[in-house]
């Protein structure tokens, strides 16, 4: 009975010092650790090269702000739309508490770019009085758990905050040049386009990753992300780096798989929110 | 109608680039530095490398790309350093960064001309439109090649496509690099930057030897929808379109010492003369010692 519970032990303490190995492995050599995994066509975290994971890894919470402004004066009937998102220290320790790091900087930005001109929201649906008073929304996230590929994430996350706010009724009057916000009455934001992400990786050029993770993210050549609407219609697509897989362009190939993820899992993720 | 909608300004046509310009400024401290234009969209690049690195940026196998961008008015805001980002991404695949480990290889670029429209801020893009951001793509480009200290594997040129749709059902109208006074007009943008090397796989050479390009950045966004034929479309479109823009690289090597082009040669053939010293060369009878 002793020998079988010291053997239990025995091989208890070296899974225990295996998962140790493998861990530092991890963080010695990550780019071996990848490859390793990769040649038997697999990921460290189980799943398949193409595989996404659950809407839910990810978890960023999104609030939408406004406020009245004055317009542009060569735009004077566009309101702004102005998304940010923020990568505090709690979501994952490679960011450290401080001013915004160059990776929510970079998302902010990319964010900025689908949201605005893709026409989510038309930005001539949110003037009150042209000239006078437009509304500024802003859309604030903070991203709460990171594990790679925020700005999927992300943009989920706006949209259907965006889709959730309702603004009060604004009147401009001209008399006292104040814009004056009814208590009672509220609009929903006039939505054009519902917008839903899909991003890849490539490893080595020679791996075509999905929902590339954490881990995987700094060892990637090249990121590609396809945007696709409501409908089915492409609204962006971007590439950074070269986008070669053993020598073949694999961009229409990621078009493709996007497209097709999206019809299988992503076409009424709005819906259900 | 769909005529009135493409015509461009001085009568363009929708694959015409407007006139290019090279200039190697040879500023004094740095390596090498260029501006580039698309007609009157013009950016100036700089690099210096390899120079010295800060020891907390320090990589033990290949050279740091360091990388800043700066807008023609107010400070670079997050656009300009999300162009920075892109711009570290595109030029570390296209230099042999492990040539030189434990150094620096900085960029600094700067926009020559805002947009007409705004401040800038707090709109999608409008300080870097995508005309700007391919000017400022190949002018560093060409200051690597003005340089000539850090080797590299390719030549990156980038261009912009416009899209214009007059109504849903008609078929998009794609245009190559939009000028300041067509944005407004359009229905969607993006630029692409290409990397042409010889020692890329696939497609055989062109009929005027120009090497084989992959696609290594591109930002396509539009507000109507488009399928993947259209991004087919407007990838070839880009890609002769960036063709040119490596001719007339290769065509600049020639000024490359005495910093500006030789006076225009016009389609008369009116060669002018080539001796004339330009802002660079000295007079050396005329220096006083």
């Amino acid at each position: 009975m002793a020998a079988a519970s010291t053997s239990t032990s025995a091989s208890a303490d070296s899974a225990e010092q295996d998962a140790l190995k493998a861990l530092t492995f991890q963080r010695l050599h990550p780019k071996t650790y990848l490859e390793r995994f990769l040649s038997e066509n697999v990921r460290p975290d189980g799943r398949d090269l193409d595989e996404w994971r659950n809407v839910s890894v990810n978890v960023v919470v999104c609030g939408v702000k406004a406020e009245v402004a004055e317009p542009e004066l060569d735009r004077p009937e566009e309101g702004f739309l102005v998304p940010n998102l923020d990568l505090p220290a709690i979501c994952s320790p490679k960011f450290k508490p401080g001013p915004p790091s160059d990776e929510a900087q970079v998302l902010s930005d990319r964010l900025n770019e689908v949201l605005v001109a893709s026409g989510v929201v038309p930005t001539t649906s949110l003037c009150i009085e042209p000239g006078k008073a437009v509304w500024v929304l802003y859309v604030d996230a903070t991203c709460i758990n990171y594990d790679g590929n925020a700005f999927d994430a992300t943009l989920l996350a706006m949209v259907a905050a965006l889709r959730n706010t309702r603004l009060p009724k604004a009147t401009y009057y001209e008399d006292t040049k104040r814009t004056i916000c009814s208590r009672k009455v509220m609009e929903p934001l006039q939505i054009g386009r519902l917008p839903t992400s899909f991003s890849y990786g490539i490893f080595d050029g020679t791996h075509l990753l999905a929902d590339p993770t954490s881990f995987e993210e700094p060892l990637l050549d090249t990121t590609i992300s396809v945007v696709i609407d409501e409908n089915g219609g492409l609204t962006s697509v971007m590439q950074l780096g070269l986008g070669l897989v053993g020598g073949a362009d694999v961009l229409d190939k990621c078009i493709g798989a996007a497209e097709e993820c999206w019809k299988t899992s992503r076409k009424n993720v709005y819906e259900a929110l | 109608m769909s005529s009135a909608l493409t015509a461009r300004p001085r009568g363009r046509q929708p694959d015409q680039l407007r006139d290019l310009s090279i200039v190697y400024e040879g500023l004094d401290r740095v390596d090498g530095s260029a501006r580039f234009g698309f007609g009157s969209t013009k950016s100036l690049s700089s690099v210096s490398g390899p120079i010295e690195v800060r020891p907390t940026l320090e990589n033990p196998s290949q050279a740091t790309l360091d990388v800043q961008i700066r807008p023609l008015a107010a400070i670079a805001g997050t656009d300009s350093k999300a162009l920075a980002t892109i711009l570290k991404t595109v030029f570390a695949s296209s230099l042999f960064l492990s040539h030189h480990p434990r150094t620096l290889v900085q960029i600094v670029g700067q926009a020559l001309c805002g947009t007409e429209s705004g401040s800038g801020l707090g709109s999608a893009g409008r300080g870097w439109n995508a005309t700007l951001t391919a000017s400022l793509v190949n002018a560093t480009t060409v200051a690597f090649l003005s340089a000539g200290s850090v080797p590299m594997r390719g030549v990156v040129c980038a261009v912009a496509i416009g899209r214009l749709q007059a109504d849903p059902s008609s078929s998009p109208i794609l245009i190559l690099d939009p000028e300041e006074a067509e944005l407004p007009r359009l229905d969607g943008s993006g630029c692409f930057a290409f990397t042409f090397s010889a020692v890329l796989p696939g497609s055989p050479l062109s009929a005027e030897n120009v090497p084989r390009c992959a696609l290594s950045w591109t930002n396509y966004t539009t507000a109507g929808p488009f399928d993947v034929q259209e991004f087919k479309r407007a990838c070839d479109f880009a890609k002769k379109g960036a063709m040119e823009v490596w001719l007339k690289m290769k065509e600049s090597v020639c000024w490359l010492e005495k910093s500006a082009p030789p006076p225009r040669i016009r389609a008369e053939s009116k060669v002018e003369d080539d001796e004339t010293p330009g802002e660079m060369e000295v007079d050396d009878d005329k220096v006083e010692i």
